[in-house]
């Protein structure tokens, strides 16, 4: 607030530069709103497409459907083989545990790897940066023979593992960059205080890179929720297929029926889009809150 | 690096341990088997026969490989382009003063970063689709139906449109990446600036850009490894077709792997991509340095270097008079 | 009247089924190769008494009468989603007996992981390759010699003479899957046409036609009509890179190359770079490239959009598989499009030499059992009899009488249950015309990865259909080399 005030203190005096200003704020603010409403508007198609009739959809696929339908949603919740609450119970209880183990886990490495001088600190980060480098598709027989071996595929926990570690890199490497950024004098002070080192990085940092670590959560709670590869490969019991896997059933060889596809994804999306939209103040908040002085 | 704390060696270790012993084992274990298995013929199954380099040789005069390479390195500059020069432009834009209802333009931004690659692969082949395409849709409504196509069928130009769904969906990724790097920007800084009366693009070219530098460098980092991985978006929408025109690294390796069944080549392409990924980011990272440090900070630098040589001369000259 | 025609139509189709579903079998009469096995078959009986072979008949004894020693679990992945099964028989029929099956053996219980059909491949071939196969799978007619190369498939070959159902099965479906003259699986699913063309009566009498011309030369002239109308004369969808080979150029090949040609491919003794082969190339390149007969954007949109556009009147025909024309028939019915719907075999090109009625079927997967499942007889003894039953008269009377269709085991199919639509292309895949193979059912998918994705380059007009027929022929080179 107290800025705003000062800013319109020294707002500028002649009316040339106030036409100026206003020509500047309308073009702005329809640059941005062009760019979000691209970002929207396949939602708002998916969603008024899911409505319609296959064939309706097929003869207009922009039109807005003159008699909307629920008949594709009650197609795909009343088949007896999908199981929607079990999917949804599956897939947030490994998104959810994931994310927490992402962000913790990348928040202790990329403190250390940006703060503590030690031998193995560059070998390390090294050693994170090659793992965005994997590509995972071509992979994936090699990663269901070690898993298969070892007896880690199948389980409720398994995908906890390659979701975690594969956001790893990334996660990191924010974090690090972030706390690079950070001025040491925080720490410093703490450590005259006596502070441990562990008291100093959950107790002074954490709070501190708040904004990064939301960020992280953020990213990765939707790639968690939409991951379907590995999933694929490494899950075999019904009973433990995530939402994207159980999704898969509605799809057959030979079958094309978009808006029903479209209700599919919707469902598929609903539980994290929702989410999404009722806490996006508090995530962004989060995100660009807490900002340290540099 | 910080001097002032120097935890015991056993707690970091300690704290390391379990995150560097569960990611070697799910993301390197699978490579290292990767490169063990490249040296065998293996058709898919359990009898592989050791073959020595012959992948290796295969892969070098490989040119379906070597081209999807070089799609890769097209995907990986309009990405670092598109993805992070249009999303630094539009976290400026959401920052300025003048904007209204920026939270409404951050929570839709963020959207496509949402939804997976299926979904988005699915959304822009509608849009190209030649009968009932938006695109064609909308050259019609403008009067250039002369320019309507088979988007997709279009060899020249079909590296280009499944790379415009890869911008679109990650814009977002890297706009809240960037956000919350310029949110740590002390807005008295750029409030000083104001009043010293800098343009919004001198702010962003001398302030802003500066001070998320590390940020900066962290994306194109991401941007570079995940284009050199590229693979879902493009397996939807063309699965590297027409031919091999929009044949990327990944793909090809799925491909050999599964459709050839040639898990003994496909490994082989892995460690290519692997190899080949790293030799990229390397380069970028040389060359990121030095273009991001900008000729103000190596001017800063040169000017540091000088006080400290004329400070050692001075000392030495003091040495030497006493 | 109709009756008559009914009982005749009835008559015939039970004198095809009764003789080995003969009528139009794939090259079951003019294929040397594909006779072979069946020939050697009963010859390999008594040298081939291995040891389990040896088992499985002791084994099989009690299973006849629906009593088998095993209980626990077995593991079976298959690609019949409850989606796919909507309007498909074959998979409609797969999962009733596969329920079926599970109700009358209490004691065994199926661990059942169903795929939508491209994740199935991808998974299927992961298992392979970590040598995990789960019991009982369905194994793609390509990938047979290689895995039972690789010692990863149980021989069925003495179970599936001993069968029950033995007197019904039609042998030659049993091609694809039989290596070294041994059988790996039960052919499952229905018997289907890959290439049937599919086309508006009415339209093309507007165009001129009564039916649908038999030269491409006709439909070229046809096309001239219809792009006058601002429609495609034939809808294709090759976005999927197989659809050209497997829907189009394994049928239009056989105008040029006759049957021996590709019986020699079979064999291993091919050649991709006979001059007959790149004819039916050229010609392919020529249809798509040259003239405005197919839509702009095949290469672009699948074989699902292509048929849309026949279903909504923007294309006067589409050429595309069996499962096409059961899609069609469920969205067209109570449209007036649909009485109007026929079904044509594949126009004659004008330098073709070896002009039949031809049209390419087969089973494209059959009932296979992992070759670790021997380890224990008991389980070996259920996992046949759950294959045997899968491809049984169970399931051929069910298909036969819900969709009128046919699979390993041939059925008497009452015709008269049905309409016109189905009746017709019952004459058609089983009665009227010229089986020939699929391509893609046999040799290995690494040849016809690469024939498929340079033949979408070719159709473009980017690639010569030589240099096709040549990079095609090195990689059936280096698989023969294997």
């Amino acid at each position: 607030m107290a800025k705003e005030m000062k800013m319109t203190k020294v707002e500028d005096k002649s009316a040339g530069t106030r036409v100026k200003k206003g020509v500047l704020t309308v073009i702005i603010n329809l640059l941005l709103w062009f760019f979000s409403l691209t970002c929207i508007f396949p939602l708002i198609w998916m969603l008024y497409s899911s409505l319609k009739e296959k064939r309706v959809f097929n003869a207009d696929i922009m039109g807005l459907p003159t008699e909307p339908t629920l008949v594709n949603y009650v197609k795909i919740l009343s088949n007896k083989d999908y199981r929607l609450m079990q999917s949804v119970a599956n897939s947030a209880r490994t998104t959810i545990l994931s994310v927490l183990l992402i962000v913790l886990i990348a928040f202790i490495v990329g403190y250390i790897l940006a703060r503590i001088n030690f031998m193995f600190n560059k070998p390390l980060y090294i050693m994170f940066l090659m793992g965005m480098l994997i590509p995972i598709h071509s992979l994936m027989v090699p990663i269901y023979i070690i898993f298969s071996k070892m007896g880690l595929s199948n389980h409720w926990y398994t995908l906890l593992l390659p979701y975690v570690s594969f956001a790893l890199p990334m996660s990191i490497f924010l974090v690090q960059g972030y706390v690079k950024g950070i001025p040491t004098e925080l720490e410093e002070a703490a450590a005259i205080d006596g502070s441990t080192f562990s008291k100093t990085m959950f107790g002074i940092i954490l709070p501190v890179c708040k904004p990064i670590l939301v960020t992280v959560a953020i990213i990765n709670v939707f790639s968690c929720w939409n991951e379907f590869s590995f999933a694929l490969i490494l899950i075999k019991e019904r009973a433990l297929y995530t939402v994207p896997l159980g999704l898969k059933q509605f799809t057959g060889q030979f079958t094309s029926d978009y808006p029903k596809i479209m209700a599919a994804m919707l469902i598929t999306m609903a539980p994290i889009v929702i989410f999404y939209f009722v806490f996006s103040k508090q995530i962004i908040k989060g995100m660009v809150a807490g900002a340290v002085k540099g | 690096m910080l001097k002032s704390i120097k935890p015991k060696k056993w707690v970091v270790a300690a704290y390391l341990a379990v995150p560097v012993v569960l990611y070697v084992f799910t993301v390197f274990a699978p490579l290292v088997a990767a490169l063990f298995y490249s040296f065998f013929e293996w058709k898919g199954g359990p009898v592989k026969t050791f073959s020595g380099l012959a992948n290796y040789t295969q892969l070098i005069h490989d040119e379906v490989f070597w081209s999807a390479f070089w799609h890769n390195i097209f995907l990986v500059v309009v990405c670092i382009i598109g993805q992070i020069g249009l999303a630094f432009i539009v976290v400026l834009l959401i920052n300025s003063k003048v904007t209204k209802l920026q939270g409404i333009h951050r929570t839709f931004g963020f959207f496509p970063s949402t939804i997976s690659a299926v979904c988005i692969g699915f959304i822009w082949q509608m849009i190209y689709d030649s009968k009932r395409g938006l695109l064609n849709y909308f050259l019609e409504k403008i009067g250039r139906e002369d320019l309507q196509k088979v988007w997709l069928n279009e060899p020249s130009l079909v590296m280009l449109l499944v790379s415009i769904p890869l911008v679109w969906q990650f814009i977002g990724y890297y706009m809240v990446i960037l956000l919350s790097a310029v949110s740590s920007i002390s807005t008295e800084v750029l409030e000083s600036a104001e009043i010293d009366g800098a343009t919004g693009i001198q702010r962003a070219r001398y302030i802003v850009l500066p001070l998320i530098k590390n940020t900066l460098l962290v994306c194109i980092t991401l941007c570079v490894a995940g284009n050199m991985k590229a693979f879902d978006n493009i397996y939807v929408m063309t699965s590297g077709g027409p031919g091999y025109s929009s044949m990327v690294m990944a793909m090809y390796g799925y491909k050999v792997s599964f459709e050839q069944s040639n898990l003994g080549y496909g490994s082989c392409i892995s460690v290519g991509i692997f190899v080949l990924a790293l030799a990229v980011i390397g380069g970028s990272q040389v060359l990121m340095n030095y273009f991001m440090t900008d000729s103000y900070d190596r001017n800063e630098k040169k000017h540091l270097k000088q006080i400290e040589k004329e400070r050692k001369q001075a000392i030495k000259n003091r040495q030497a008079k006493a | 009247m109709k009756k008559k025609l009914v009982s005749i139509l009835l008559a015939t189709a039970m004198v095809a089924t009764l003789a080995g579903c003969g009528g139009g079998e794939p090259a079951a009469t003019e294929t040397p190769a594909a006779e072979e096995p069946a020939a050697e078959a009963p010859a390999a009986e008594e040298p081939a008494a291995e040891e389990p072979a040896a088992e499985a008949p002791e084994a099989e004894a009690p299973a006849a009468d629906g009593e088998l020693a095993y209980s626990g679990n077995i593991s079976i992945m298959h690609f019949s989603t409850s989606e796919e099964s909507e309007g498909n028989g074959g998979s409609d029929g797969f999962r009733t007996c596969l329920a079926q099956w599970m109700d009358s053996h209490a004691n065994i219980t199926l661990d059942e992981e169903v795929l939508a059909n491209d994740d199935y491949k991808t998974q299927i071939a992961t298992r392979a390759a970590a040598d995990d196969l789960p019991d009982v799978f369905l194994l793609q007619g390509m990938n047979t010699i290689n895995w039972s190369k690789q010692g990863l498939l149980y021989d069925m070959t003495d179970s599936i003479k001993s069968s029950p159902y033995a007197a019904d099965y039609n042998m030659d479906y049993l091609i694809p899957f039989t290596a070294d003259g041994k059988y790996y699986a039960y052919p499952a699913l229905t018997g289907g046409t890959c290439t049937v063309v599919i086309y508006d009566e009415a339209m093309w009498k507007e165009a001129g036609f009564d039916s649908f011309p038999t030269t491409w030369a006709d439909v070229e002239k046809a096309a001239e009509y219809f792009g006058g109308q601002g429609i495609d004369t034939i809808a294709f969808g090759n976005s999927g890179q197989w659809q050209l080979n497997s829907c189009f150029v394994s049928c239009l090949g056989y105008q040029y190359t006759g049957t021996q040609w590709f019986s020699d491919i079979i064999a291993g003794t091919g050649n991709f770079e006979a001059p007959e082969f790149v004819a039916a190339l050229t010609e392919t390149q020529r249809l798509f490239h040259d003239t405005s007969i197919f839509n702009k954007d095949f290469n672009a949109i699948s074989n699902e959009d292509a048929r849309e556009y026949y279903i909504s009147g923007d294309a006067a025909a589409f050429i595309g598989g069996n499962w096409d024309a059961s899609y069609i028939q469920a969205s067209l019915e109570g449209d007036p499009k649909f009485d109007t719907t026929k079904f044509a075999v594949l126009p004659q090109a004008a330098d073709a030499t070896k002009y039949e009625k031809f049209q390419n079927i087969g089973l494209g997967y059959g009932m296979a059992i992992s070759a670790k499942v021997a380890q224990d007889p008991d389980k070996l003894a259920a996992c046949i009899d759950l294959c045997q039953y899968l491809t049984g008269t169970a399931f051929s009377e069910y298909v036969g009488a819900n969709y009128a269709l046919a699979g390993f085991c041939g059925s008497d199919v009452d015709l008269s249950k049905f309409d016109t639509y189905t009746q017709d292309f019952y004459n058609f895949s089983y009665v009227d015309n010229k089986g020939c193979e699929i391509y893609d059912s046999y040799v290995d998918g690494s040849v016809w990865s690469v024939l498929n994705t340079e033949m979408q380059e070719m159709v473009n007009g980017d690639k010569d259909p030589a240099t096709v027929a040549a990079d095609t022929q090195a990689a059936y080179k280096a698989y023969l080399g294997q």
